[in-house]
């Protein structure tokens, strides 16, 4: 009968502790990749009343940016204003990778491209009372992958808890798997160069967390190039990613990935939360 | 009361079975008052018990490994008890020695020699390897009973039609398991990152490069991968349609697109049996 007692006393603790209050968490995410970078990463803390993303649902504009160009907020690029997860959450971050605190979230940037196979620094995250948990990340050099931690409830028992991420398409833009630095393919109808938000072609990462340089003179993957010009088509509402292709000719060939490089298989993260004692 | 050191959620559950009175088949009705009182009741003195050695309670798993691959063999795995605090590797860090032996050339002595040198050891073998689209064997294992607190289990072997691919899991915690209990991984696969995949009949110890003939090396101490550290595995690109227009395939590839594959690669089924 003791351990009858034992036991009951420790579970009644434990459901006490449900309930909610402020945590700080620390945060890490390591690169599974074999060749892809992370852009900065988004880490959302809120009551359950958004989604970044919504895997079936058709993608915010701010995920397309987040997914087309690696941008969250206005700081890292002026043309998202209004369009961004800055715009989309709420608040406006002090400084580079600041914490917002809103009403319904808290969110931060944290850290710079994170190379294959590193693990970033520890994120101390403050979660407040909010009981869920979304992060997300651009892979590059890609047309519109990203690995998403999709609405996860913050666990409340002290501990360390590991999470896998997979990588999922964004739909906003389809895979043509061109180089943006190309200046012999523009945008079709209106004559735009190649890069990052609203246009096709990879978004690419300078060395060295571009493990390759990126290749030339592909014909386009998920589409296709005619007479010099890329179709900025969708394809469909966020799913899972059905991973680039790449070729191995650097100056031909249909993509200019590398099927060699840039190639994954899902996992593509791993994310540990610890949370503290209180 | 040592019983209450390893307070974890998961044995709070197995607490609250035990109030029932039964080990393993959950709570009954009425707790069945158990027998040893009344043992006096046989009156004949049994002659002094033989003074047998006070055995080491054991506890016993069988542990099998399933190829999930189409035609990827798997090279014998080397299965590893230990203590919480060692790793065979880390993702993100460099491959040591004996995992590059094991990645490269499907030799699992070296690894588990790496891990019977550390403190946290506790058992190790070197299993049957197991052929693509096959269930492996039961494999038993039995360890001291006070070891399974804070026990972890690492579990890996070669995808040999490739460079250096490996699956299998990673200081996995089956701490506390009750007897009877089941649990089931399904496994990514790894890349130690210590040789190119180049895929080629010269570099690949698997019967896909025997068959072209080539030298079919497995291990190779040079360290000529993208980036030396153990990441997870992108697949095999394999030589199809290399020569078309896509140029999507490596031309120099002895892999055709049956020997890839996607995660998981291996399931693995842990029983704690007694």
């Amino acid at each position: 009968m003791k351990l009858c007692k034992i036991a009951v006393a420790t579970l009644a603790s434990a459901l006490a502790m449900g309930s909610a209050q402020a945590v700080t968490l620390d945060i890490t995410i390591t690169n599974l990749t074999h060749g892809q970078s992370f852009t900065p990463r988004l880490v959302v803390a809120h009551d359950g009343s958004q989604d970044l993303f919504q895997v079936g649902e058709t993608a915010s504009t701010a995920l397309a940016w987040l997914a087309e160009a690696g941008v969250i907020d206005d700081i890292q690029n002026p043309a998202s204003i209004g369009q961004n997860f800055q715009a989309q959450l709420g608040g406006t971050p002090a400084a580079e990778n600041a914490l917002v605190q809103n009403p319904t979230n808290n969110w931060q940037r944290f850290g710079g491209l994170l190379g294959p196979s590193r693990t970033s620094a520890v994120y101390r995250f403050d979660a407040g009372d909010f009981e869920y948990i979304t992060m997300a990340t651009m892979l590059i050099p890609t047309n519109d992958a990203f690995a998403g931690l999709d609405n996860i409830r913050i666990p409340t028992e002290p501990g360390t808890y590991t999470y896998t991420l997979n990588a999922y398409d964004a739909g906003t833009e389809l895979n043509d798997e061109l180089n943006s630095a190309r200046t012999d393919v523009v945008e079709a109808g209106t004559g735009n160069a190649l890069g990052g938000y609203g246009v096709p072609g990879v978004a690419g990462g300078p060395a060295p967390t571009r493990v390759v340089d990126l290749g030339t003179g592909g014909t386009g993957v998920g589409a296709q190039v005619v007479a010099g010009e890329i179709e900025d088509g969708t394809d469909g509402p966020v799913h899972i990613h059905r991973n680039v292709l790449g070729d191995t000719d650097d100056s031909a060939g249909a993509s200019d990935l590398n099927s060699k490089v840039h190639r994954w298989l899902n996992p593509v993260a791993r994310v540990v939360i610890v949370v503290p004692q209180p | 009361m040592k019983i209450l050191k390893l307070g974890s959620l998961p044995l709070l559950t197995a607490l609250i079975v035990a109030c029932g009175g039964s080990d393993n088949d959950g709570p009954a009705p009425t707790p069945t008052p158990t027998a040893t009182p009344t043992a006096t009741a046989t009156p004949t003195p049994t002659p002094t018990p033989t003074p047998t050695p006070t055995p080491t309670p054991m506890a016993m798993f069988t542990i099998s490994v399933t190829n999930l691959t189409q035609s990827q063999p798997m090279s014998p795995p080397a299965i590893i008890m230990h203590q919480g605090g060692f790793n065979s590797f880390m993702d993100g860090e460099p491959a040591t020695f004996g995992l590059e032996t094991l990645a490269e050339g499907g030799n699992p002595d070296m690894l588990i020699s790496e891990a019977q040198a550390a403190s946290e050891h506790i058992m190790s073998m070197r299993v049957m390897p197991v052929p693509p689209l096959t269930i492996g064997d039961d494999n038993t294992i039995s360890i001291p009973a006070s070891d399974v607190a804070n026990l972890r289990l690492t579990v890996l072997t070669m995808l040999v039609d490739t460079n250096d691919a490996f699956t299998g899991t990673n200081a996995l915690d089956i701490s506390n398991m009750a007897v009877g209990a089941s649990r089931i991984v399904n496994a990514p696969t790894w890349d130690s990152g210590t040789e190119a995949n180049t895929e080629t009949a010269d570099t690949m110890p698997g019967p896909a490069a025997m068959a072209e003939g080539g030298a079919a090396e497995g291990f190779n101490a040079d360290r000529d991968d993208l980036i030396d550290r153990v990441h997870f595995h992108p697949g095999v690109v394999t030589s199809a349609n290399s020569n078309d227009p896509s140029r999507e395939g490596l031309s120099t590839s002895v892999l055709t697109e049956i020997d890839r594959w996607d995660n998981p690669a291996s399931r693995i089924v842990i029983t704690r049996t007694q």
